[in-house]
Parts: structure tokens; C-alpha cells; sequence
């Protein structure tokens, strides 16, 4: 289970300028370059898929609004059924990788899994 | 009387009362404030992401996407796209390091992030202003529902919705809550279902009824005598079928789509839902599994939609369904559609899934509040926090029956409101204030107090300004969901306050090793 959340106090920390905070250690740095860099790439292709529909829809209104099967144009099709699947499809995507992620980190520090520093609050 | 109890919407409605009662008697007993807050982190993947569905797909979802792809076609079902997006950025950026977080409420982020009561103040002001735009507008629906289909007054609907809620939110906690909330999911989950059946075993396919409401221009036959202006109901189904019915400008759309797309990520009530699991990789399995409830639900909702326009065109329902298409409104094409597809009992099970939706919605958004009146301000502030678990937990209980009073008096305010217009300030405020906030302070260590305390100011009042005070604007910024504008004012703001002031937490190293850490993940 994670830690537990406890009270904290306010003032010990104090504050430092910024250009004197030191780096972030080799390993939390690495876990949070991986994961912004996963997220934001995935973060992307969705945008640019959410933001194609809108953009075809004023600009090529022609295409996207001529019939595929029966009354099913391509814009209802992407946007009332593509659009639902897509959004679970980039989650999920999500989640493997970091799954995949995360066994290749439990491997490689199996002997200090589980331990924790600095700013314990549990 | 007893014809009156006996009638499939009020069994269904006396069913669901008599589950929530049970449920919230099974849950009353919350120990500490970890059990009334957050379930006791004690929630599972499925449970969880059952509960963040029920929290997420609100009455307004339920009952308002099907009524307006009804009423304006591709641009109703676009609202329902730009929707689906914000739990899939939800559980890209936020989920895990929320939970490896760990506290129990919003505020509690900001407050442990800085080590600042002001910050903590100031997110208790946003919580309590979102989530007070966001009830509103759910209790207008309960009282709207109640008076359709039960014949009470405004007044006593609002009386009535608060009622039930402090009593299971107030008795139940977070425990009774979660459990209501996905009991409550899979019954209008489970109504959908049943239509789209229905509606498919009456030949209505998607295709087809496309074909036919796209070919539709003229008058609908035997209408008059419902409509205001007495004259028969017009429409063009070509324009139905197109965009710019409601958008009328490309910027318009885009600026919905920032806005309804990122503000889920800060919506308290369900930033909340993601402290009750009892581990990261829970949380992320959570979010996934409420995408995919989220996802189902407005593609059914969108079909649905068009299933009621399709029912509607050709003319061929009973009276009553015909009346109520024309003259209740958008959130009367649900119920309508369900008693065109399956009669009084399916009718039935809509009504009961609209009530649950409303409670569902309601009870998180009670939670959420009663977090930041009971945790962040009594006892951080009045009892400097010098005080016991039953202590927290009874300041809970009794902030429920405040919440109650607060958002009942916001209920009879709002008679006259716009739903829609509502939960877009609900949403655009949150894309504005606690986006911002919770994106960079989990992801950037240069954020500082001043600047998430200017983000949280600027975002709240740029947002509501844009909304309540529209035509003060010059034209090409009069948005109807202004999050162009305001979302990215909430992010520089942040981010410029925060290059000028440079005083980061001396820990800050120390707070992303917690929230990015995968040590917590083995559970």
C-alpha cells in the first residue's frame, strides 16, 4: 500500500531561488523524463487526431460531411464513434507501456524496491 | 394512490431509494477520517473505476447529450466528443502521481506541494466555486425530473435531492458514496443498454436513421397542437447532419474543445476519486476502466440521440411521446425515446437512472466540499490541526448538512438557469485553475506559491468574467465556453509569477521523488 498521508508543517521547508535548487537525483529524474516524455508523445497524437476533425470539418466540409455507408458521414463516423474508441485505445496505451516500464524497474532495483527517502510522510 | 405506486417509474424510483438506504446503512460505520474521506483507500480498479464513472457521467451526460444531438445534431454529438477526452489526459498526466500523493483532499496537493495555508485557501475558494457550479445545475434537474414525471414543485425538488444527500453522503462517507455512485453507473449504464437493444431490434440501425433524418426538409405532421407558437415543427435535416448549428465560428469550436477537454483533469470530485484507491497501479487501472464505461456511454448516448430525432421525424409514436419531444425539451428526449422503444417499464428505468445520475454526481461533488470545508478549513484552520480522527470525522458529517443548506439555497436560485451554461462554467473554471495547476506542479519544480496562488486567482475570475459578462467583450472573444482564452491565461500566469518570484520549496526534489517514485507500485 502507499504511504499514508500524515500532517505536515508549513514553515520547515522555507524557500530557495530556483538557480540554487539542486539536481534531481539520477533515478527520479529518469522516471519522470520517461514518463512526461510517454504521456506528452501520446498527449500529441491525440491532439492532432481531437483537432483534425474541427479543422476538416470547416475547411474540407465536402469530404467530411459525404456519406460512407447509408447516412454515416465521415465526420459523424470519427467523431460520434471513432472519437469514443480512440479515447480508451491512447489511455490503455498508456498504461501498457507503463506497466512495461515498470517491470523493467522492478527488475533492475530489486534489492532496494520498496525503501524510501527524504521527504517521508508515512 | 396505490395506482400510483404501482406504476413501473415509481416502483423503479421506490427500488433505487430502498438500494441507497441499504447501502448507506451497510457503509455508516467510518472510523477515521481516511474511511470518511477516502473509503479507507480500500476501493479496487473495477469498484473505483465504476464509482469515477458514476461521478463523471452526471444527469447533464445522461439525459443533456442525447437531448442536444437530438436538437442540433453533429454539434451535439461533438459536445459529447469533447467530453470523452479529459479522462484519457486525466489518467496520461495526473492519476498515478495523485495517488502516490496520497492525501485526502485537493487542497491537501497545493498545502503539501508549498507548505502554504494560502494556497490551501485559495484552493478550498476554487473547489467550493466549481463544485458550486456544478451542483447547481444537477439540482435544477432533480427538481426538473421530479416535476415532470412526479407532478411535485420546484421547491420541494430541491429540498427533496438535498435531503437524500445529506443523509447518504452524511451517514455513508466516502465508503457508502463509492458504493452508491457504481450501483448507481450500471443502472443507467444498464438502461442504455436496454434501449440501444430495442432500438436495434426495431430496425432502427445507425446508418439508416442517418439516411433518413439527413433527407428530411419540411414539416413533421401533427405537431401544432403541442408546439408554443401552434404552428407544425420545421427541419432541415441537411443542416442537422452538418456542423455550425450551435458553433457558429471555427475558433468557437476549438475553444469548447480546450475548455470541455481539459477541464475534467481539474474537477475536484473526481481528482478526489483517486486517493480512495489503494495504490498507483490501482488508480491508473481505475481511470482505464472508467474510460472505457465513459466512452461506451456517450457512444450509446449520441446514437440515442438520433434514435429520438429518427422516432420524432417519422411521426409514428404515441401522442404523449410526441408531446413530450415537442414541448419537454432536451431532457425529455430519454425518457421519451426509452418509452417509444420499451414502454412504461424501460420509461421506468430511465427515470430511476436519472435520479441515480443526479445522486451519483451530487454525492461526489458533496465529498469533494465537505473535504475543503471539514479538512482544509475547520481543522487546519480553526483547530490549528489539534484534533482527533472522531473529531474529523463528525466536522464531515456536520459540513454535509452545511453543504446542503449552501447548495439547496444555490438550487433555488438557479430556477431559471441554463443547465448547459452552468456545468460549462463547472468546467471551464476548473480547466482554467486546478489544470494548470496540478500539470506543472507535478511536472515542473520551478512552479513556486505565488504562482499557482495567481494561477488559481486569475483563472477563476478571467473564467467567470468570460462567461457572466460576455457582451462586454469585443466580438472575437465572446466565447460561449471561453477556455482558448482562459486556459492558457491560467498556465502563463503560473508560469510567468513563477519565473519572477524564483522561491521554490526548499523539498521540492524531495516531493517529486514521492509522487513519481514507483516504489509504492507493488500493491
Amino acid at each position: 500500500m502507499a504511504n499514508e498521508y500524515t500532517e505536515y508543517d508549513y514553515v520547515a521547508a522555507g524557500t530557495i531561488d530556483v538557480s540554487e535548487l539542486p539536481p534531481l537525483d539520477p533515478e527520479t529524474n529518469k522516471i519522470m523524463k520517461d514518463e512526461f516524455s510517454t504521456g506528452f508523445k501520446l498527449s500529441l497524437l491525440y491532439y492532432a487526431f481531437i483537432f483534425a476533425i474541427p479543422i476538416l470539418n470547416w475547411f474540407a466540409p465536402e469530404f467530411m460531411f459525404s456519406r460512407i455507408w447509408g447516412g454515416m458521414t465521415y465526420s459523424w463516423f470519427l467523431t460520434g464513434i471513432v472519437a469514443m474508441a480512440m479515447a480508451f485505445i491512447i489511455a490503455y496505451i498508456h498504461t501498457a507501456l507503463y506497466e512495461k516500464r515498470l517491470q523493467k524497474y522492478q527488475s533492475s532495483n530489486g534489492s532496494s524496491f520498496g525503501k524510501s527517502e527524504g521527504r517521508d510522510i508515512g | 394512490m396505490m395506482q400510483t405506486l404501482l406504476e413501473p417509474k415509481m416502483i423503479m424510483t421506490i427500488l433505487l431509494m430502498g438500494t441507497i438506504v441499504y447501502i448507506t446503512y451497510l457503509t455508516k460505520r467510518s472510523a477515521t477520517a481516511s474511511d470518511y474521506f477516502v473509503g479507507g483507500r480500500s476501493f479496487g480498479w473495477f469498484t473505483n473505476g465504476s464509482a469515477i464513472g458514476g461521478d463523471y457521467l452526471s444527469a447533464a451526460t445522461f439525459l443533456g447529450i442525447a437531448g442536444l444531438t437530438f436538437q442540433l445534431g453533429y454539434d451535439g454529438a461533438y459536445y459529447a466528443f469533447c467530453f470523452s477526452i479529459g479522462l484519457t489526459l486525466l489518467a496520461i498526466f495526473v492519476a498515478g502521481p495523485l495517488r502516490r500523493f496520497g492525501a485526502y483532499t485537493v487542497a491537501d496537493f497545493l498545502a503539501y506541494r508549498f507548505h502554504s495555508k494560502r494556497a490551501r485557501l485559495a484552493a478550498v475558494a476554487v473547489v467550493l466555486a466549481i463544485s458550486g457550479f456544478y451542483a447547481a445545475p444537477q439540482l435544477l434537474g432533480a427538481a426538473q425530473i421530479l416535476s415532470m414525471f412526479f407532478g411535485t414543485s420546484y421547491e420541494f425538488g430541491i429540498i427533496f435531492t438535498c435531503a437524500v444527500m445529506i443523509f447518504y453522503v452524511g451517514i455513508g462517507g466516502m465508503k457508502g458514496t463509492t458504493l452508491n455512485q457504481a450501483l448507481e453507473l450500471w443502472i443507467r449504464l444498464g438502461a442504455f443498454i436496454l434501449m440501444v437493444i430495442a432500438a436495434i431490434y426495431g430496425g432502427l440501425h445507425y446508418d439508416k436513421i442517418l439516411a433518413g433524418i439527413s433527407e428530411f426538409k419540411g414539416v413533421i405532421g401533427d405537431t401544432a397542437q403541442y408546439a408554443k407558437d401552434g404552428k407544425d415543427v420545421s427541419f432541415d435535416g441537411t443542416s442537422w447532419t452538418g456542423t455550425g448549428n450551435y458553433f457558429p465560428t471555427f475558433w468557437q469550436t476549438v475553444s469548447m474543445t480546450i475548455g470541455l477537454s481539459l477541464g475534467t483533469i481539474g474537477l475536484p470530485h473526481i481528482l478526489l476519486r483517486f486517493y480512495t484507491n489503494p495504490s498507483a497501479k490501482a488508480a491508473r487501472k481505475s481511470a482505464l476502466m472508467a474510460i472505457a464505461i465513459a466512452s461506451v456511454f456517450f457512444f450509446f448516448a449520441v446514437y440515442l440521440g438520433a434514435v429520438g430525432r429518427s422516432i420524432f421525424l417519422s411521426g409514428t409514436a404515441e401522442p404523449q411521446v410526441m408531446k413530450d419531444l415537442v414541448a419537454g425539451g432536451n431532457n425529455m428526449v430519454i425518457p421519451s425515446t426509452a418509452q417509444a422503444l420499451g414502454g412504461e417499464w424501460l420509461l421506468g428505468l430511465v427515470i430511476a437512472g436519472a435520479f441515480a445520475a443526479i445522486f451519483s454526481n451530487l454525492s461526489g461533488l458533496f465529498i469533494a466540499s465537505s473535504g475543503a470545508l471539514a479538512h482544509d478549513l475547520y481543522a487546519t484552520f480553526v483547530r490549528k490541526n489539534n484534533i482527533s480522527e472522531r473529531e474529523r470525522v463528525i466536522a464531515g458529517k456536520v459540513s454535509i448538512v452545511i453543504l446542503g443548506i449552501l447548495y439547496g439555497t444555490l438550487g433555488l436560485m438557479v430556477k431559471n438557469a441554463s443547465i448547459g451554461h452552468l456545468v460549462a462554467l463547472a468546467f471551464t473554471v476548473a480547466a482554467s485553475t486546478f489544470t494548470p495547476i496540478f500539470i506543472l506542479g507535478i511536472w515542473w519544480r520551478g512552479m513556486t506559491e505565488k504562482g499557482a496562488i495567481a494561477g488559481l486567482v486569475i483563472g477563476l475570475l478571467a473564467s467567470m468574467y468570460m462567461i457572466f459578462f460576455t457582451s462586454t467583450l469585443p466580438e472575437f472573444l465572446q466565447f460561449k465556453i471561453p477556455g482558448l482564452v482562459t486556459v492558457p491565461l491560467g498556465f502563463l500566469s503560473v508560469y510567468i509569477v513563477s519565473k519572477l518570484d524564483r522561491k521554490v520549496p526548499a523539498d521540492v526534489n524531495d516531493f517529486m521523488r514521492k509522487v513519481h517514485s514507483k516504489e509504492s507500485e507493488a500493491a
